[in-house]
């Protein structure tokens, strides 16, 4: 098995605080910690892969999943779990049943949100429709116009959530359908601009709805050698956004990458391969005090966190 | 315990060397791993595995249903294979009754066709190995020039196999192409089944972008293999392939 190099840290708390000389049982009490979990590209991988010596064989596998965020959610006090897209095709569950047990189970997994990848339109806008009631959890869009289309008002821009007074704005991002699925299946659905939609999200998310973070599910794919708008360069052209997590590339990445904005502020971005083998586990650390008059920025100290001891 | 104070302490000792900077102070993030691998260790939630368990059942029973029967296995190869050669004819044959006209060419490759059929009893299962992908049948209407860029692929090439042609490799171009038995006529449009994956430039047919028309048919390909094989049950007759020479290489 692949070895793991867990951080072996536990909260640390905002610099400030230590900066003052508060002791460190202390310092965490000034602070609140939020754990991000997440997966992309599942591809109605409910069982785990066939362990028959292939690569990845034996591991993912929804119900186990749902056991480890089980685990961390008794550890955790503020967890968030999200998807960004490409949930269904790839094995007959899909084929069979029409995503109808991948929602299901996602429901009962407690998933806070998704985005919609381009699988999630192979059975066409009639077969997303049809499935949505089996989802007890948003899917957020700001950049696909459902408004000529079955679909028009299903699905939010973005949703804030609140953990312990800290606002967390989530906005959704998909990737360019033409090409990619067949106009059958997509009908009227309109593309926006992901660049210009992601500005305008995170100014909507900062200044009205006064988020202390924001983060994006995308499925624009991580990065592309032609230049095409991928995660990374979102990253790049917006800033104000802290959490980019991605999908479609398939990407395991060692580490999130980190993309820094001249005025300093700085954008993560993350991706978990495909198929529920890994999930993503982030743990931000928010100061109870700076959170109130800085930037999230000044406040937060990300830090990863093994699951289980040793 | 001590353990995590140093690194908490390291982690610390970095943000003051940042603070000391002459820009905003941020806490630049310690990136190490942060994914967690789902695997043997973790048992199964046993709510869900309730959950997918008669969902399984079905999957298991459908994939296990035999469809057909072959006295001989059919596998991939050059030029032209009975597996080949079988899904190219049964693109011909399931398309033309949607089409509603009769359609000159039908396409395939090899790397679209991920394992052979095997010999004795097909199942769902076998025909979902065979193809995994959801690619769909569309009919390309093409320009005589693009079909004579699309035979000499398949010469060089050989993974490109071409139903109702006939044809000669001559050092790696094709030569004497004949489309339903009449001589190729390069003035002429030709129509061909295959799926909008080949259609959209996959495998590198690149020539195929420059379709004059394309026309989707609304039809999995797998599905259509499937009801191939089914017929030919219901018809009392075997799973096996039209092997007649298609391909002549010269050497």
């Amino acid at each position: 098995m692949r070895r793991r190099d867990f951080l072996k840290t536990t909260a640390v708390g905002a610099a400030g605080i230590s900066l003052m000389g508060v002791p460190f049982s202390a310092e965490a009490a000034q602070s609140i910690n939020l754990t991000i979990l997440h997966t992309n590209d599942q591809h109605s991988r409910i069982d785990p892969f066939p362990d028959d010596g292939r690569k990845y064989g034996g591991m993912g596998g929804m119900a186990r999943r749902a056991t480890l965020i089980e685990q961390i959610r008794k550890e955790e006090p503020n967890v968030l779990l999200f998807d960004c897209g490409d949930i269904w095709q790839g094995t007959p569950y899909f084929n069979f049943f029409g995503g109808e047990l991948e929602y299901k189970l996602m429901s009962q997994m407690k998933y806070d949100a998704a985005t919609l990848g381009n699988h999630d339109f192979d059975n066409g806008l009639e077969g997303l429709e049809k499935m949505l009631p089996h989802a007890r959890f948003p899917f957020l869009s700001a950049n696909y116009d459902f408004s000529k289309t079955i679909l028009q008002n299903r699905f939010a821009p973005y949703k804030v959530f609140q953990k312990q007074g800290v606002r967390i704005g989530v906005f959704g991002l998909g990737i360019e359908l033409e090409g990619l699925v067949g106009k059958k299946q997509y009908g009227e659905t309109a593309y926006l601009d992901p660049v210009a939609t992601a500005r305008e999200m995170v100014q909507e998310l900062r200044q009205n709805q006064k988020c202390n973070m924001v983060v994006c599910l995308s499925h624009l794919g991580y990065k592309y050698e032609d230049g095409k708008v991928s995660d990374v360069t979102l990253a790049q052209a917006v800033e104000g956004i802290d959490l980019i997590l991605g999908g479609h590339t398939h990407t395991f990445l060692d580490a999130p990458e980190l993309v820094r904005h001249a005025s300093g502020h700085e954008t993560l971005v993350n991706q978990v391969g495909w198929s529920g083998i890994f999930l993503g586990r982030l743990d931000f650390t928010f100061s109870k005090k700076t959170m109130q008059k800085t930037s999230l920025k000044t406040a937060l100290l990300p830090i990863s966190r093994p699951v289980t001891a040793s | 315990m001590n353990k995590h104070f140093s690194k908490g302490l390291a982690v610390l000792a970095l943000s003051l060397s940042i603070a000391g900077c002459q820009r905003p102070w941020a806490a630049s993030p310690t990136l190490g791993t942060t994914d967690v691998p789902v695997d043997k260790t973790l048992s199964a939630d046993p709510q869900l595995e309730a959950q997918i368990a008669p969902y399984r059942k079905e999957v298991t029973l459908k994939m296990s249903e035999v469809v057909g029967k072959a006295p001989a296995a059919l596998g991939k190869g050059d030029y032209e294979s009975p597996l080949g050669n079988f899904v190219v004819d049964l693109q011909l044959a399931q398309a033309e009754p949607i089409y509603g006209k009769p359609i000159d060419l039908s396409l395939t490759t090899n790397g679209g066709l991920r394992v052979p059929l095997p010999e004795g009893n097909i199942t769902t299962g076998n025909v979902f190995e065979l193809m995994p992908f959801e690619n769909e049948l569309v009919v390309l209407t093409l320009k005589g020039e693009t079909v004579q860029q699309l035979f000499d692929y398949a010469a060089e090439k050989k993974f490109a196999p071409i139903g109702n042609a006939t044809y000669t490799v001559q050092n790696g171009k094709a030569t004497d192409i004949r489309i339903k038995g009449k001589p190729f006529d390069a003035n002429q449009t030709y129509t061909l089944v295959t799926s909008d994956y080949l259609a959209g430039g996959g495998d590198n047919l690149h020539m195929l972008k420059e379709a004059m028309q394309t026309e989707r048919l609304g039809l999995l390909l797998r599905d259509v293999i499937l009801l191939q094989i089914r017929q030919l049950t219901a018809a009392g007759k075997p799973v096996t392939a039209d092997t007649t020479q298609r391909v002549t290489v010269l050497p």
